[in-house]
């Protein structure tokens, strides 16, 4: 993630855990040791998502952005806070459809680029129906 | 200052979320079971389509407006709520934020210098709107029941005032009031509004302001009157709610999808009515000790539903206050069965909990056995179970495997927000 404003709303669930929760907390024999060291785990939601109330999941379909190791049935993690510059992958809304692809904001045009060879990039009319609907911002994919 | 934030036609947006080519279209949205129409956009309200009326005698105008239509679907209404209160919170400390209602919450904007109120409100505006994808409307004045008029004020320009009004002096407050309708005030319902006009002569809010406290004392439901005209006069005098406050009643009522001819149906049907309400008991930490069964049946001459109180109800003070699901449901059964009449038609039923502590203030009583301990464990596991995998994946036996009787929603949106197997698909 580069630099994006922190809005401070991220997952904070996994820091929040009661004495009761550790479970070696009434261990009889040298579990007692440890417990002063005890932290939560490693939780992928603090990592993944970075304003909870702005954050929406999606699944790809189709080859459009798999130049940019997006496949076709992937989750892509979708932030509505973050403000789109150009070279972001986004969630587009265009003339009531709904489309992911690399956004190109030029001096005064827009272009929505696909990252494979099978589709070709779409130059948004001034006049049409475009808004940006969210930036991608991470993927998770099943290897 | 206060504040109110209010969703534009909550459940239209939260359906237009995913749906970019409806942004401009007519939406509603229908009641469970697809009765009527609860929800209208803009678009909807301009072609006329009413509330009142049911949605079948309406269809031919839906139609011939392409009209998009949904069934209610909560769970996406719920998670996009929650969405909106958790930025309000991100934004004003929590303790300033009261969740008035599923699209609606009161503000504290006390600590914010005068002169910012209305850069703030436009900033919240957008800020929810570009987080959450739903539209709000802020109204910003002195008290609680002025910033409501300024919502509705909003709501009523939305182009002169880009969905936000402040009022924030004496000479808008008065020129805000003298326009507006006295009936249309918070708190003022339609029985009261004829009153007011009839009896006193009083149509403007303006001239309810400058009734006397002891009038409102007398003529306006005592207490409630007396606030009333004080917050009209910019004396803040309804505080913004503890938002943890407890539920003083818990209630669950549906509509059948089909209605009910079978004691075992009902019986069903009430006790996954009884999990449903215990659930939110527990939620809030509390055990209820008063327990309700009511039944609705279809009407008879000209009536759409019927309920007799002396017939379709029954309660029973439970002997000791608790929010375990097994010892309501075996509380709720005999209810029911006293309740059934063979060969009536059930549309409608509902439980409702009350005389609700706080769970650790249980008191024992000393003839009835301990809380068991092993009850709520199993609560707690239970709880956790259906909120983690969703959908009530472990239900009790009683509360019936197959469900004839749940709710009809033939047109319901994905629960995009919810489920991972109706994630929106985007190319």
């Amino acid at each position: 993630m580069d630099g994006e404003v922190f809005y401070g709303a991220a997952y904070k669930g996994s820091k929040q855990f009661r004495q009761q929760e550790v479970r070696t907390a009434d261990a009889t024999g040298f579990g007692a040791a440890a417990d002063d060291y005890a932290e939560r785990g490693i939780d992928l939601n603090e990592q993944l998502v970075r304003n909870k109330p702005a954050t929406f999941f999606m699944r790809v379909r189709g080859d459009a952005m798999i130049g940019a190791g997006i496949h076709d049935g992937d989750v892509v993690i979708v932030d509505r806070s973050i403000k789109a510059s150009s070279g972001k992958v986004i969630i587009a809304t265009l003339n009531g459809e709904m489309l992911i692809r690399r956004f190109e904001k030029g001096f005064n045009k827009i272009r929505l680029i696909p990252d494979t060879s099978k589709l070709s990039p779409i130059e948004v009319d001034p006049y049409a129906d475009f808004s940006v609907w969210g930036v991608v911002t991470y993927v998770i994919h099943a290897v | 200052m206060k504040a109110i934030i209010d969703c534009n036609s909550f459940y239209c947006s939260c359906e237009r979320l995913y749906r970019p080519d409806l942004w401009n279209r007519p939406v509603v949205v229908l009641s469970n079971n697809d009765g009527c129409i609860i929800a209208r956009s803009d678009e909807a309200k301009t072609i006329g389509l009413s509330m009142a009326a049911p949605y079948y005698q309406q269809r031919d105008q839906i139609v011939k407006n392409k009209v998009a239509v949904f069934s209610s679907n909560y769970h996406l209404y719920g998670d996009l709520s929650m969405r909106v209160m958790d930025t309000l919170r991100t934004i004003l400390p929590p303790h300033c934020v009261e969740v008035y209602s599923v699209d609606e919450a009161f503000l504290d904007l006390s600590h914010l210098p005068p002169s910012t109120f209305h850069l703030f409100a436009k900033e919240l505006r957008q800020t929810v709107e570009m987080w959450t994808g739903i539209k709000v409307s802020v109204g910003v004045a002195p008290t609680k029941v002025l910033a409501k008029m300024a919502n509705r004020l909003a709501k009523k320009n939305k182009a002169a005032s880009d969905c936000v009004w402040v009022l924030d002096s004496p000479e808008k407050i008065d020129e805000a009031l003298s326009q507006f309708d006295v009936g249309d005030l918070w708190g003022i319902g339609r029985r009261y509004a004829d009153k007011l006009k009839d009896q006193f002569g009083i149509t403007t809010a303006h001239q309810l302001k400058q009734m006397p406290e002891a009038w409102a004392r007398k003529h306006l439901g005592g207490v409630v009157g007396m606030r009333m005209i004080r917050e009209l006069n910019g004396e803040p005098s309804i505080p913004l709610k503890d938002p943890l406050e407890q539920k003083k009643m818990i209630a669950t009522t549906r509509m059948f999808g089909k209605p009910v001819y079978r004691l075992e149906e009902l019986r069903e049907a009430l006790a996954s009515f009884v999990s449903r309400a215990a659930e939110k008991l527990r939620r809030q930490g509390c055990a209820a000790s008063h327990l309700d069964v009511f039944v609705v049946t279809n009407g008879r001459a000209g009536e759409q539903y019927h309920y007799d109180p002396r017939a379709d109800h029954r309660y029973v003070l439970m002997p000791r206050a608790t929010s375990l699901t097994h010892e309501i449901i075996a509380y709720a059964m005999p209810l029911v069965d006293d309740l059934f009449r063979d060969g009536m038609k059930y549309l409608k039923a509902g439980v409702t909990l009350s005389m609700i502590v706080p769970d650790s203030e249980v008191q024992q009583n000393l003839f009835t056995p301990q809380q068991n301990v092993k009850g709520k464990a199993l609560m707690e596991a239970v709880d956790n179970l259906n909120f983690s995998m969703r959908g009530d994946v472990v239900k009790y036996v009683s509360s019936g495997l197959t469900r004839n009787w749940k709710m009809r929603q033939e047109m319901r949106s994905q629960r995009f927000t919810t489920r991972w197997e109706e994630l929106y698909e985007v190319k």
